[in-house]
C-alpha cells in the first residue's frame, strides 16, 4: 500500500503524486450516444460517469426511479420545466462492490442537489409542462464523485440543446491535515481522490461558467472555520479550470460535428455558441 | 455510438499519467483490487545544495514557501569514496538496522526513496515511524526523495518480475538517476551515489549496472571507528552466519499460517491474546482470552514457542489431561540454564535434561492431588500475530563468554541476561566481548528461528559499567521507555518571550486578565513535601458570614502557557507524565514552566485555575464554581513545617486559622468518603535519605504519614470529582476522566483463601465497602504489621486505574472503585501530568473562558492520548519504584543488618520475605538455607513448607521471620541484588 495523506508535509506531494493546486487528468466526451437527445461521458482521475439527458418532453406516464423534481409540481400543469435526475451507482464502481439500492439516502441525496445545482442555470421557464430527465451512472469511484456527476449533467444538457446561462462546474477542494491535528500551516488541496477524501476535509463546490457565483457548496466534513475560506477559494478557481477543459470539449465535438456534416453548412460555429 | 475507452493518444498529459494496481485483504478475508492513479512530473527536487537546476524548481507551499534543500553540498567521504558521498538505503537496511541510522557518528545526507519509505510502512509501523522522524530532523539530513512521482525514475512492473524485484530495480534505477543528475551540475568534486543493500542479487546486479553498492558491512568497515557499529548488523543478514539446519534439528514446532489463525481464531477454536510471563518462573507464561474469565496458561519451552513477554500471540487449548495447576515452584532462567553455551544450539533438545526434571516434578505433584477439579486448562502458542520486541537493557553473561573472544577482535556468540526477567536470554554475535562485559549494555532481539534455543539479536550500544549511578539511572529510563532527551529547539521556542522575567502583567486591562478573577487578597498558601519545586496546587480557607465557610484549591494555570498542538504540548503529550527517580526528575514541560512560571512559588503573582466552594461546617457543598485567577500565595510550607504550626497552640494567625480550618473539613471530608466504602490500601513506601554532598545513599526510611498529607489529598481528591462532574456535563462523549475497574472477584480467591486457612478470617469482596470493612477486620493482635501486610497483598489483586475517553464507556463504567467515586478524574497536577492539561482546557471551555479546541473533543485522538499516558503512567510508576530498589540496595552496600520479615508468598522450593523497613521483597531459596540443600516438604492446603536433613526449618505464610539483609553480587551474572538469609521464624 502506498503511503497515506500525511506524508504530503515531506515532499509537497499528494498521494499520486499532484501538488497541491493541481487538478486531475479531465477527460470528457459529448454526443456519447447518438440516439439520446442529449449524452455525455466524463472521467475526473478514476471516477468515471455517463450521461444521458431526455427531454424537454411532454411527461408521458410516469418513469420510474426519476425522482428529485425541481420547479413543477408532479402532474399538475407547471410554468417550468421539471429537472429530474436519477443516479444508478454500479456495484462494481467502488472497492467494496456494495450494491446500493434505489432508496438509499446518499443517492437520493446527490440527485437532489445535482438537480437544484442545474435548475439554477437552465432556462426552465422556456420549456413549461414539460421534463427534462437526467440520467446518470456511476461506472468508478475514486473521489469527487458529485462534483463529476454535475460536470456530465452539464454536458449532457449542452448537448441536448437545453438553453442555459452558463456550464454549472464543480470540483471539489480538501486541506492537507486533518480536522483533529489542526495544523495552522495546512495547505489547501484542489480535487480530492477518494483516498484524501476519506482521510481528510473535503468541499465540494459548483460555480456558474467563470464568475464566482456558487451553484452548491457542500462540506461534510469537519474543518476548522480558519482553513474555509483558503480551501473554497482553490475550489473557486478549480471550477474555473474545469470550465476552460469542457469549453474545449464542446467546441472540439462542434468543429468535428461541421466538419463531417452532421450539422447543416449554412451553420457557422458562432451561431452555436453559447457564451 | 461512440467508443467510451479511454483515449490516451489524444491526451497531452496521459503520457505522464500511470496505475497502479494493489491488491489488499481486508479483515473479514475478502481480496480487494485497487487501482490507483499516479501522475509523473519532472519537478521533483534531488535536494542537493549543489544542484541550481532543481533550486529553480523546488516545490512551494500554497503560501510560497519553497522547500530548502536538505542534502549537503560537501557530503562526508568514506576509504572507497574520498570524493563524498550520499546514501541510498534499501528497505532491508532500514529494516535490519535502523539503530546504525540513528548514529551520531555517521549516516548524514541519506536519501530515502518513496518505494522504500513505503515497503517499511507496510512491514513495520515503528520503524517507519523512526525513519520519519529522522527525516524530520534538520541535523541528519535524510531527504525523502519521491522516486515513484519523477518521471525519469518510474518504472512499470514487467511481465513475470515479483514486486519485490520491481522495487530493487526501482532503488538502482534511482542510484543510476542520481549519479546521471549530479554529474550534470559540473561541479568539481561530484559525490559518488551509493546503495546499501544487504541483498546479494539485489548487490549484483547493481555492480553489473555500474553503480555504487555496498552491504551494510562493507560499508561500515568503510567508516572510521566503524568496527564499533559492525555489532550492530544484525548477524542474520551476515551471509556467513546463516546455518543451514536439517530439519531434524529444529527446537520448536512450526508456526501457524495466518489465515489458518484467522480462521481458528473466528470459529473459536484459537484464541488471541497478549503473553504474560510469571515473574516467579520463566517457563510459565499466562494469557487473557475473552472467551475465558480466566487466564490459560502455557507452560515449558516448547507450548510457549518463541513468544516473547507482551507478544500478541494465537493460542490453542491443549487436550484435559495436560491441565496443570500453576506452579508453586519457582524457577529462575539464571540457575537453570546457567552453563548452557551460546553456540551449542544444535542437535540438543529444546528442553534441557534440568529443566525436564523440575518439569517431572510439576507433574508427579499435580498427579498426586486426588482433587481434579484444582487443574487449570492450558494451552500452547501456535503463532505470533504481532511481535513486542523493543530494546533491552541487559548486560553479558560472564560464564557464557570463551577465552578467544576475551582476546581477540573475533566475533564471538554470547548470552545478554536482560534485566527484565521476563525476558529470556538473547543470543548476541559481537567482536567486542572484551569491552562489553561488565557493562549496561543496550541490545535489541532480531529474530527467534526454530533451529535456535534462544532469540538472537544485535548490540546497541553501551550505557557505561554496571551498577555506576549514570548508567543504572539511564539503563531504567530505557527500560521503562522514558522520554529523557533534553527539550528540542522546536520545544523551547514556545516558552514566553521574557524568561524567568515573565509576570504576571500589571495592568488589569492586559489581556492576559481577562476574565481571570483577582484572588492575590486571600491567604492562599501550599503544602508540599520538603523541596518540592514544581508547586502544581496551594489552598486557602476563610470563614463566610452566614458561617459556611469557603475553601479554595488553586492550581497552576498550565494550559495558559502550553497552547493546544504546538510542539511543546505535542512532547508533553508524548513524555505524559513527570518521572520521578530517587536523585533524578524528568519533566513533561521544560524547567522554566515547571518550577517557575506556573509553579505556584509564594510571594509572587502566579495564574491560577480555582475551584471554590461553600462548605458548612460539616463539609457538605452549597455551591462551588470555577474561575481562571491570579494569586499570590503568602508561603510554601512543606508538611511538617505546616504539621508543626497547626500543633503549635500558640499560633493564632490568620493563615494559621485557615490550615486549622481546611483540617477539619479534610478530617469530614476523609470519614465521608470511607463511609462511602473507599480503601486504604498501602504498598511499601520507602525513603531514601542521601548524602547531600555526593548524593551517595546513607539510609533508607519507611514514609511517616502526618495529617496535612491527609489534608492535601482531601481537597485534591474533592477538586478532582468536582471537575470531573463539570467537564462530563459539558463534554458527555469526550470528557476526559480516570475509573478504576472493580475487581474481578476470582482475584481475590488465593488471598482469601490463605486467610480462611492461616488465620481464620474472611474477605468479603462484595463490594468496596465490604472490602473495606473486611480488610479492617483482618488485624493480629500481636502483629500490627499484619494488617498492613495484607493490605499491600490485596493491593496487588486490584486493577489498574486508568484515564479513559467519557464516551467510551457506560457511566456506571466510570466508577472508581478505590476513592469510592462515581466519577473522578485527574485536574490538580497540570505541570507534571498530561491528563490534567487535558482536564484544565477542557474545564476552561466548560466555564467559557475559552473556545473548545479541537484536539480536546476529538474522541479519536483523545482515545490516543489515554493509551499512550496509561502506559506512560505505569512507566513512571514502576521506573520510580526501581530507583528506590536500585538505592535501597546501594544504602545496604557492604552492610549486614539483622531486621524482622513477613512470608508473603510460599513455593516448594522456597518463599518470599517482605522487609517493611527497606520496603524490599526477596525470595529465600531452600538451597539457600543449607548447603546440602535440605529436603522439603510443602503442604499446598495449609501454606507450609518444612525441611529436614541439613537444617529443619518450618516456615507457612504470613509468619514472622527474622532475617540477615546483605548486598550481594552474584559473580556469573554480574548483577548486585539484595540477599535474605534466614535466621529464624518467630
Ligand atoms: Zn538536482
Amino acid at each position: 500500500m502506498p503511503l497515506d495523506t500525511s506524508a504530503y508535509s515531506l515532499a509537497l506531494l499528494r498521494v499520486d503524486g499532484r501538488r497541491w493546486n493541481e487538478l486531475r487528468r479531465i477527460h470528457a466526451q459529448i454526443r456519447t450516444q447518438a440516439a439520446a437527445d442529449g449524452s455525455s461521458y466524463l472521467e475526473m482521475g478514476h471516477t468515471k460517469v455517463m450521461c444521458v439527458v431526455t427531454g424537454p418532453s411532454e411527461p408521458g406516464p410516469k418513469r420510474g426511479g426519476m425522482t428529485g423534481g425541481v420547479g413543477g409540481g408532479g402532474g399538475e400543469r407547471s410554468s417550468t420545466a421539471d429537472v429530474s435526475v436519477s443516479v444508478v451507482i454500479a456495484g462494481f464502481s467502488s472497492v467494496d462492490r456494495k450494491r446500493r439500492g434505489r432508496g438509499d439516502k446518499r443517492t437520493l441525496e446527490l440527485q437532489s442537489t445535482i438537480s437544484s445545482a442545474l435548475a439554477a442555470s437552465l432556462h426552465t421557464h422556456l420549456h413549461p409542462n414539460s421534463t427534462i430527465a437526467i440520467s446518470l451512472h456511476v461506472l468508478s469511484q475514486d473521489g469527487s464523485l458529485l462534483a463529476a456527476l454535475i460536470n456530465a449533467a452539464t454536458l449532457a444538457c449542452i448537448d441536448a440543446g437545453i438553453p442555459m446561462t452558463d456550464y454549472v462546474v464543480a470540483c471539489t477542494a480538501g486541506s492537507t491535515s486533518t480536522y483533529a491535528a489542526n495544523d495552522e500551516g495546512a495547505d489547501p488541496l484542489l480535487d480530492m481522490n477518494h483516498q484524501e477524501e476519506q482521510e481528510l476535509p473535503s468541499l465540494t463546490v459548483a460555480t456558474l461558467g467563470s464568475s464566482d457565483r456558487v451553484a452548491v457548496l457542500v462540506c461534510e466534513s469537519r474543518v476548522q472555520v480558519s482553513r474555509l475560506e483558503g480551501m473554497l477559494a482553490v475550489g473557486v478557481d478549480g471550477c474555473k479550470q474545469v470550465r476552460e477543459i469542457l469549453d474545449r470539449v464542446v467546441r472540439e465535438k462542434g468543429r468535428r460535428m461541421i466538419q463531417e456534416g452532421t450539422i447543416e453548412k449554412g451553420m457557422s460555429l458562432d451561431d452555436m455558441d453559447i457564451d | 455510438m461512440a467508443s467510451l475507452k479511454r483515449s490516451f493518444d489524444s491526451d497531452p498529459l496521459a503520457a505522464n499519467i500511470s496505475s497502479k494496481v494493489y491488491v489488499r485483504s481486508t479483515k473479514s478475508g475478502k481480496v480487494q483490487k485497487i487501482v490507483r492513479e499516479v501522475y509523473l512530473r519532472q519537478d521533483i527536487p534531488c535536494s542537493s545544495k549543489l544542484c541550481k537546476t532543481c533550486l529553480a524548481t523546488a516545490p512551494k507551499t500554497a503560501s510560497g514557501t519553497p522547500i530548502p534543500p536538505v542534502l549537503s553540498n560537501a557530503p562526508a567521504g568514506t576509504k572507497n569514496f574520498p570524493q563524498g558521498h550520499y546514501i541510498v538505503p534499501d528497505t532491508n537496511a532500514f529494516l535490519t538496522a535502523m539503530d546504525l541510522f540513528e548514529q551520531d557518528s555517521a549516516f548524514y545526507d541519506v536519501i530515502v526513496l518513496q518505494i522504500v519509505l513505503e515497503e517499511l510502512r507496510n512491514r513495520s509501523l515503528p520503524l517507519y515511524n523512526r525513519l520519519v522522524s529522522l527525516t524530520k530532523s534538520e541535523d541528519k539530513r535524510f531527504y525523502v526523495f519521491f522516486n515513484e512521482f519523477r518521471l525519469e525514475t518510474h518504472i512499470p512492473r514487467l511481465e513475470g518480475e515479483t514486486v519485490n524485484d520491481r522495487n530493487d530495480r526501482a532503488v538502482r534505477k534511482a542510484v543510476a538517476w542520481y549519479g546521471e543528475h549530479l554529474a550534470r551540475t559540473k561541479v568539481k568534486t561530484i559525490p559518488a551515489v551509493v546503495m546499501l543493500s544487504n541483498d546479494r542479487d539485489n548487490l549484483r546486479k547493481a555492480k553489473a549496472e555500474g553503480i555504487h553498492a555496498c552491504s551494510l558491512a562493507e560499508y561500515v568497515k568503510q567508516l572510521k571507528g566503524g568496527e564499533r557499529l559492525l555489532d550492530m548488523i544484525p548477524e542474520t543478514e551476515d551471509g556467513d552466519v546463516i546455518k543451514e539446519k536439517k530439519p531434524g534439528q529444529l527446537l520448536y514446532p512450526e508456526y501457524f499460517t495466518m489465515s489458518k489463525m484467522m480462521t481458528g481464531v473466528k470459529s473459536g477454536l484459537l484464541h488471541q491474546g497478549t503473553f504474560n510471563v510469571s515473574p516467579y518462573n520463566y517457563l510459565e507464561g499466562s494469557i487473557r482470552v475473552p472467551a475465558f474469565p480466566k487466564a490459560l496458561l502455557v507452560l515449558g519451552r516448547e507450548n510457549i514457542n518463541r513468544a516473547v513477554d507482551g507478544d500478541l500471540v494465537v493460542v490453542e487449548v491443549l487436550p484435559k489431561e495436560q491441565w496443570k495447576e500453576p506452579s508453586t515452584q519457582v524457577i529462575e532462567e539464571e540457575t537453570i540454564a546457567k552453563n548452557e553455551n551460546p553456540d551449542a544450539d544444535e542437535g540438543e533438545d529444546v528442553i534441557s535434561e534440568k529443566e525436564r526434571k523440575a518439569l517431572q516434578e510439576e507433574v508427579k505433584r499435580t498427579q498426586s492431588k486426588t482433587t481434579e477439579g484444582h487443574a487449570q486448562p492450558t494451552a500452547r502458542v501456535v503463532g505470533v500475530i504481532k511481535r513486542n520486541w523493543r530494546q533491552y537493557v541487559g548486560h553479558i553473561d560472564q560464564s557464557s563468554v570463551s577465552q578467544s573472544g576475551q582476546q581477540g577482535r573475533k566475533q564471538d556468540s554470547v548470552f545478554v541476561i536482560p534485566m527484565d526477567k521476563k525476558i529470556p536470554k538473547i543470543r548476541l554475535r559481537t567482536r567486542q566481548v572484551a569491552e562489553l562485559v561488565g557493562k549496561r549494555i543496550l541490545v535489541t532481539i532480531d529474530a527467534w528461528d526454530r533451529g535456535s534455543r534462544h532469540p538472537t539479536g544485535h548490540f546497541i550500544r553501551s550505557l557505561g559499567e554496571l551498577e555506576t549511578k549514570a548508567a543504572e539511572t539511564e539503563a531504567l529510563l530505557l527500560e521503562y521507555d522514558v522520554q529523557y532527551r533534553p527539550f528540542p529547539k522546536t520545544v523551547l521556542d514556545c516558552l514566553p518571550k521574557e524568561g524567568h522575567d515573565w509576570k504576571v502583567p500589571a495592568s488589569t486591562d492586559d489581556p492576559g486578565w481577562r476574565d481571570r478573577q483577582d484572588l492575590r487578597d486571600l491567604l492562599i498558601c501550599s503544602i508540599d513535601p520538603i523541596g518540592c519545586q514544581d508547586i502544581d496546587d496551594a489552598l486557602h480557607s476563610r470563614p463566610l458570614p452566614n458561617g459556611n465557610i469557603e475553601a479554595g484549591v488553586h492550581i497552576a494555570d498550565v494550559s495558559h502557557f502550553v497552547r493546544p498542538n504546538n510542539a511543546m504540548d505535542t512532547e508533553a503529550s508524548i513524555r505524559g507524565t513527570t518521572v520521578y527517580l530517587v536523585d533524578k526528575r524528568i519533566d513533561m514541560l521544560p524547567m522554566l514552566l515547571g518550577t517557575d512560571l506556573c509553579s505556584l512559588k509564594p510571594y509572587v503573582e502566579r495564574y491560577a485555575f480555582s475551584v471554590l466552594w461553600e462548605l458548612t461546617p460539616d463539609a457538605d457543598i452549597v455551591n462551588m464554581r470555577f474561575t481562571k485567577s491570579v494569586i499570590k500565595s503568602r508561603e510554601a510550607f512543606s508538611y511538617e513545617q505546616a504539621q508543626l504550626k497547626v500543633d503549635d497552640a500558640s499560633q493564632q494567625d490568620d493563615l494559621t486559622k485557615s490550615i486549622r480550618t481546611l483540617m477539619a473539613l479534610s478530617r469530614k471530608l476523609k470519614q465521608k468518603r470511607m463511609d462511602a466504602g473507599a480503601l486504604s490500601l498501602s504498598s511499601p513506601e520507602v525513603k531514601v535519605q542521601m548524602e547531600s554532598e555526593t548524593s551517595d545513599p546513607i539510609d533508607v526510611k519507611t514514609k511517616q504519614h502526618l495529617d496535612t498529607m491527609s489534608l492535601v489529598e482531601e481537597f485534591m481528591l474533592l477538586a478532582n470529582v468536582s471537575v470531573a462532574r463539570k467537564i462530563y456535563e459539558a463534554f458527555p462523549q469526550t470528557a476526559l476522566l480516570r475509573r478504576h475497574g472493580a475487581p474481578p472477584k476470582t482475584n481475590f480467591d488465593e488471598l482469601a483463601n490463605q486467610l480462611r486457612v492461616k488465620k481464620g478470617l474472611e474477605l468479603n469482596v462484595e463490594s468496596s465497602r465490604a472490602l473495606a470493612d473486611s480488610l479492617d477486620k483482618c488485624v493480629d493482635e500481636k502483629e500490627p504489621f499484619f494488617n498492613t501486610l495484607i493490605r499491600i497483598m490485596a493491593t496487588r489483586c486490584m486493577m489498574a486505574a486508568e484515564y479513559f475517553c467519557s464516551g467510551t464507556q457506560a457511566y456506571p463504567e466510570f466508577r472508581h472503585y478505590g476513592l469510592a467515586s462515581e466519577i473522578y478524574t485527574h485536574f490538580t497536577s497540570p505541570i507534571r501530568r498530561y491528563a490534567d492539561l487535558v482536564a484544565h482546557r477542557q474545564l476552561a471551555a466548560a466555564i467559557e473562558y475559552e473556545a473548545v479546541h479541537p484536539s480536546v473533543r476529538s474522541r479519536g485522538r483523545l482515545e490516543a492520548v489515554c493509551k499512550n499516558i496509561n502506559v506512560r503512567h505505569r512507566n513512571a510508576q514502576l521506573a520510580g519504584r526501581a530507583s528506590i530498589a536500585y538505592y535501597v540496595g546501594q544504602a545496604l552496600r557492604g552492610k549486614a543488618t539483622e531486621e524482622d520479615g513477613f512470608v508473603m508468598k510460599i513455593f516448594s522450593n522456597g518463599f518470599v520475605v517482605l522487609v517493611p523497613r527497606f520496603g524490599i521483597e526477596s525470595l529465600i531459596r531452600l538451597r539457600d538455607l543449607a548447603e546440602p540443600e535440605p529436603v522439603a516438604s510443602f503442604d499446598a492446603e495449609t501454606y507450609t513448607l518444612r525441611t529436614s536433613g541439613s537444617r529443619e526449618v518450618a516456615v507457612e505464610l504470613f509468619q514472622k521471620v527474622r532475617v540477615r539483609v546483605t548486598d550481594q553480587k552474584d559473580e556469573t551474572t554480574g548483577k548486585r541484588g539484595v540477599k535474605m538469609e534466614f535466621i529464624r521464624a518467630y
